[in-house]
């Protein structure tokens, strides 16, 4: 993986578990793919707003593991809520020093449990 | 060259290879997808080992690496030359979100098996959640498997109950034997050197009792008895049709404690040697336990999961499941 991509997904990583949503919103692509397993629709908007959601909820927000690619990288979190941990797992996909592809998967079945009212607001 | 669609088959455990064996021969049998074997994990001879037993040869060998990550990108590399059509999977994560990563349709056979306790769930609990919200098709061997994975909004169309393919593993190694006086313990070294001793002593009132490790598929499919907290294990008994007594704290084998073939004892030496003497003294309760049967699986299960894998590339029907109604086992 080229060194810039790297920066782009370790600026990414860093904006929104800090809370900085302007931050996080500049990186992705205007026409950015943007998919998750949660029952609700997404876009770009309700992205950022429940990675802020998140990052406001959990004690700590870990990177556990990161693989990258040449075109990407798959991060593996830990989301520790008050009461128990998530793990959520994401795909992003990085074109020209922006991320054109996010791809979130929650486990739900912790995700309702321990961050209730995430995606529904 | 074969122009039908490529599947790899990813084992990175004896158990994992035991399983998908099946699967594979049955892929071969339809002659509508061509199979590859991928050999994996920590231990890729061992699986090599128990393809072995089927006369199968892994094509692929990619050894796991200490980290997920590495192995995921191991993954990536070798399927960014050489993508398949689709994988078929058990437990192996890093396969699973290296084919996701990739867009490649995941199959996973016994889908949906979970101990139920979401606060105290181990980290493979969690890693199972996960792989289930990758996978495009979920192949459960139970329904209270099926019911977990719609638990965690699991769409219905993408489930299908197919049954666990170790009861088609067993019937394709072995013939059911007449049970020798074994107790077969399989257990970890350091619970082993709490039990066995306590075994030996019913020795004095059984002089041809046994007690061995679960080395050999000739082992359970001969053993009298089988006491293990191994769930895998436990599984490759009841295909067998040797009945188990289970060390557990969970629900993970309700369904075969509801069926009758599995017992669950206390993880206590003096416990476990008083059900196993139980057992030893009466041959029917042992028969009327192995008559409850193997809930999960019917033997036909390797060619439901082949059957779904063609049908998800194009090629065929999707096959019906397999009747809930678990089979009566036959006492030997």
């Amino acid at each position: 993986m080229r060194e810039s991509a790297m920066d782009v997904v370790s600026f990414w990583t860093k904006s929104w578990t800090s809370d900085d949503r302007v931050a996080a919103r500049q990186l992705l692509a205007p026409d950015a793919e943007i998919e998750w397993n949660l029952d609700a629709p997404v876009d770009e908007e309700e992205l950022v707003q429940t990675l802020h959601r998140i990052a406001a909820f959990a004690d700590t927000v870990t990177v556990v593991e990161q693989t990258h690619a040449d075109d990407g990288a798959a991060l593996l979190y830990d989301l520790v809520a008050p009461f128990g941990t998530v793990r959520m797992i994401e795909f992003l996909g990085i074109e020209n020093n922006r991320i054109t592809e996010v791809r979130q998967v929650y486990d739900v079945t912790a995700t309702d449990r321990f961050f209730p009212g995430l995606y529904e607001q | 060259m074969s122009s039908l669609p490529e599947v790899h088959l990813v084992a990175g455990t004896p158990a994992e290879a035991f399983r998908l064996a099946p699967v594979a021969l049955a892929m071969r049998e339809q002659g509508r997808l061509t199979p590859v074997l991928v050999a994996t994990g920590a231990d890729p001879a061992a699986v090599d080992a128990t393809l072995e037993r089927f006369r199968l040869t892994p094509k692929i060998t990619l050894p796991s690496a200490a980290g997920q990550t590495e192995t995921v990108r191991r993954f990536d590399a070798l399927w960014a030359g050489r993508t398949p059509d689709a994988v078929v999977i058990r437990d192996d994560l890093p396969a699973a979100l290296a084919a996701f990563w990739r867009r490649i349709p995941i199959m996973q056979i016994d889908a949906g098996r979970r101990d139920g306790d979401l606060l105290a769930a181990s980290a493979g609990e969690s890693r199972r959640r996960l792989l289930a919200q990758v996978a495009t098709v979920h192949l459960a061997a139970t329904p209270l498997a099926a019911m977990n994975l719609l638990d965690e909004r699991v769409v219905a169309g993408d489930l299908l109950l197919t049954g666990g393919t170790a009861a088609d593993a067993a019937g394709k190694l072995l013939r059911r034997r007449p049970h020798q006086r074994r107790v077969v313990l399989g257990v970890p070294p350091e619970r082993a050197q709490a039990i066995g001793p306590a075994l030996r002593y019913l020795a004095a009132r059984h002089p041809d009792l046994e007690v061995l490790r679960p080395d050999q598929v000739r082992t359970l499919a001969e053993a009298y008895v089988v006491v293990t907290d191994d769930g895998d294990l436990l599984e490759e008994a009841l295909a067998f049709g040797t009945p188990v007594l289970a060390i557990t704290e969970g629900t993970e084998f309700s369904e075969a404690v509801h069926a009758g073939s599995v017992r669950v004892v206390a993880a206590d030496p003096a416990a476990i040697t008083s059900a196993v003497a139980e057992l030893l003294d009466s041959r029917i309760r042992r028969d009327a336990m192995a008559a409850g049967g193997n809930p999960y699986g019917d033997g036909l299960a390797s060619y439901r999961v082949a059957q779904a894998t063609a049908a998800l590339l194009g090629h065929g029907q999707f096959p019906d499941p397999m009747p809930a109604r678990p089979v009566a086992g036959v006492a030997r």
